[in-house]
């Protein structure tokens, strides 16, 4: 553990070694073709990456550099104004490697790419080099040239929806809709659930009191004064102060 | 004759097998995968399953004719069930509206009446001409298809007519990425650019926490907290691992893909087919190399000629061999095969690996750094590995055809016949003919310019000994 193993790059020395000790007959098969394409050199220091920066260390200098791009800017302002886009679904399977080869954005739709936010940051680029605009400039007129696309989109969408429901075409309910019923159903179970608790505990505390059961609902206005003036003197606050006896239950 | 070994229980080429004992950790044969269908059949039967209306139902049609139909039909459904199902299912579907006139019987007399005119025709025709004219079907009418276009001219004149009208409707679908073309035609070494590992994501490392910084000379930089690997670097040393492959297969050795993490094992099974090399898909059972005689040694060998044809008569001799070892290990996922990789060391077999960035590159000889949780990108690997092992064979079968031996002879292999003589001669001829041997190898070891090349190869490639040579 820790340690280097540097076995596997030395099989051929370690042949020829045991074939020269006589502890193998032969040399191995490969021992020619291991000679010829030799395996890489492993663990050497990379290539110095960066002048040393301010307050790292030296040995960082040999580290790997973050990659940045122009676009990086761009696209955090575009996804921070607006964050939702990252909540559609994207594709991104590649088809050759060479597919941004083929795009062109003097215009904003480009075929066989979907239109997202990368059109936008792509649109802005093309705009801000090719037509030399400003970066809000050039920033406002792909913006709107994807609401305009967006817009579209969504009236494509309507027309083919009623289009669809004219010749016949249903549509069921919506995971909207399912979610809704789902919660209703289980709300109104809970429900059930809950009447019947009740029911039990109250039919647990009837039983628990043989006496005759009265609510303080049904407590007549003269009961409920002849109560209070029974509980006068020990209600606090008053003149005569409150007896040390014990609080008695006042409000009914 | 020159000899070779070939342990069917690692070839993937070979179905059941004598002897078998259950080591079930190497497969035999890719039995356990599933036949491919070709995407291209899918949307065909998307098409043929989509009816455009369905034909109205009987009630449908009941509904919507009076009673007097009703009974009409009531007659008609008896008169098929007489006539048959099968006529009855065709003619239902040929035409359902014609059982609801009532003009039905007529109709049939006098379709009896032309029938019977027709055939009369055709006997008299048949007795004129020499060549006979195919009769009609008296149940549809109509002449045996097969007589209606035997002319294979005919045929293709109508598919091309169907294609000049028919052929461009629809639209056209742009290349684009068909996941099973890396299976079934994998891209040779050639084809390796720098495009295609883009896309098949072999750039992408680990979160930049859980890097090995041995691999800090693969690495391109850092983005969006993971290793970029270079592609450039990747290429190369693809093309490098290739290249070994292709000669250690040129030279008939024995090559052996491992691959076990989940979904690894096709493009595994399809290296090791085009390699002709063995393939290993489930654990790597520790002790295969190292304890072989425990692990293997019930495994049956055969005996193959240059041509790869087996020779049967060996049995005996092939008992007493010590275990098969492969000559290159090819491993896919270097990090849940330590073992394995380390018994090769202990064995001193070559491997080649691919390198994540958060492996160890010195547990390979051959370290391909590229991104080995991508499946596209190891079925990327995988198909150049094997195309290069196959491009080896055919060079290897080539030789054998023009008479040259590019392998090294089994040794200790006697013809099933000449056994029995070589038993019978003297211990000294034996040893005679073991030291001439000898000698013929001491005397290519001999050449001076030779070693020295030899030494200077097996020297290690370290920056520090290159500033040495500064």
């Amino acid at each position: 553990m820790g340690r280097y193993d540097f076995r596997p790059m030395r099989v051929r020395q370690t042949a020829k070694a045991l074939f020269d000790a006589k502890r193998n007959p032969s040399l191995p098969q490969w021992y020619d073709i291991v000679g010829d394409i030799p395996p890489s050199e492993t663990l050497a220091r990379p290539v110095q990456r960066a002048p040393r920066p301010k307050g790292k260390k030296p040995s960082r200098m040999f580290q790997p550099l973050p990659i940045r791009y122009p676009e990086d800017k761009l696209r955090s302002e575009f996804f921070g104004d607006h964050p939702w886009e990252l909540a559609r679904p994207r594709l991104v399977v590649e088809d050759s490697g060479n597919d941004a080869k083929g795009y062109d954005w003097s215009k904003i739709e480009q075929p066989g790419k979907q239109l997202d936010g990368e059109s936008v940051v792509q649109r802005q680029m093309w705009l801000m080099k090719h037509q030399h605009l400003s970066k809000p400039a050039a920033y406002d007129i792909a913006r709107r040239e994807f609401y305009q696309h967006r817009h579209l989109e969504d009236i494509r969408r309507r027309v083919a929806k009623e289009e669809a429901l004219h010749v016949g075409a249903y549509f069921g309910k919506g995971p909207l809709q399912i979610g809704m019923e789902l919660e209703d159903q289980t709300w109104e179970s809970w429900k059930r659930w809950a009447a019947r608790q009740i029911e039990d505990e109250q039919s647990m505390r009837a039983q628990m009191f043989s006496g005759p059961q009265t609510d303080g609902e049904d407590m007549s206005g003269e009961e409920f004064d002849a109560a209070m003036s029974e509980l006068q003197p020990a209600v606090p606050q008053s003149k005569e102060g409150q007896p040390a006896l014990g609080g008695a239950a006042a409000h009914p | 004759m020159p000899l070779c070994i070939y342990d069917p229980v690692w070839f993937p080429d070979h179905g059941s097998v004598a002897g078998w004992d259950g080591a079930s950790h190497i497969e035999r044969k890719p039995a356990g995968i599933i036949p491919f269908v070709p995407w291209a059949l899918a949307p065909a039967c998307l098409a043929a399953r989509s009816v455009p209306r369905p034909a109205p139902t009987f009630r449908e049609r009941l509904s919507s004719s009076s009673i007097e139909e009703y009974t009409t039909a009531m007659i008609i459904r008896h008169l098929v069930a007489r006539n048959g199902p099968r006529a009855a299912a065709r003619m239902s579907v040929q035409c359902p509206r014609r059982f609801l006139s009532a003009a039905v019987d007529s109709i049939e007399a006098s379709a009896d009446n032309s029938l019977k005119q027709l055939q009369s025709l055709e006997a008299q025709l048949n007795s004129q001409s020499a060549q006979p004219i195919p009769s009609a079907n008296p149940e549809t009418h109509v002449t045996s298809p097969s007589a209606l276009s035997n002319s294979v001219a005919e045929q293709y004149y109508i598919y091309k007519q169907q294609q000049k009208q028919i052929g461009k409707l629809g639209s056209d679908i742009t290349p684009h990425y068909q996941p099973h073309t890396l299976l079934n035609n994998p891209p040779s070494p050639a084809d390796v650019t720098l495009e295609l590992l883009l896309a098949s994501e072999a750039h992408q490392g680990h979160a930049t926490s859980l890097w090995n910084p041995a691999n800090a000379r693969y690495i391109h930089g850092i983005r969006q907290g993971i290793h970029i690997i270079s592609l450039e670097v990747t290429a190369a040393h693809l093309r490098r691992a290739a290249k070994v492959v292709q000669e250690v297969s040129r030279r008939g050795g024995m090559v052996l893909f491992v691959g076990t993490r989940d979904g690894q094992d096709r493009a595994v099974v399809r290296a090791a087919q085009l390699a002709k090399g063995y393939h290993l898909f489930e654990r790597w059972i520790p002790g295969s190399i190292t304890n072989g005689q425990q692990i293997l040694g019930r495994c049956r060998t055969k005996v193959v000629n240059e041509k790869d044809e087996e020779i049967p008569g060996f049995e005996e001799q092939l008992y007493e061999r010590p275990v098969l070892k492969p000559d290159l290990v090819v491993c896919l996922n270097p990090l849940e095969n330590y073992v394995l990789l380390h018994e090769c060391a202990l064995n001193n077999i070559p491997t080649i690996g691919v390198i994540d960035t958060n492996a160890d590159p010195t547990w390979v000889t051959y370290p391909i750094p590229a991104n080995d949780d991508s499946l596209r990108c190891i079925q990327v690997i995988a198909g150049v590995l094997g195309r290069a092992g196959e491009a080896g064979q055919k060079q290897r079968l080539a030789a054998a055809e023009r008479g040259e031996i590019t392998y090294r002879p089994a040794k200790n292999l006697h013809m099933p016949e000449e056994q029995e003589a070589a038993e019978k001669t003297p211990l000294e001829v034996q040893q005679q003919i073991a030291k001439n041997l000898e000698e013929d190898e001491s005397l290519e070891d001999a050449d001076e310019m030779g070693e020295k090349l030899d030494e200077a190869k097996n020297r290690e490639r370290s920056g520090r000994s290159i500033k040495k040579i500064d």
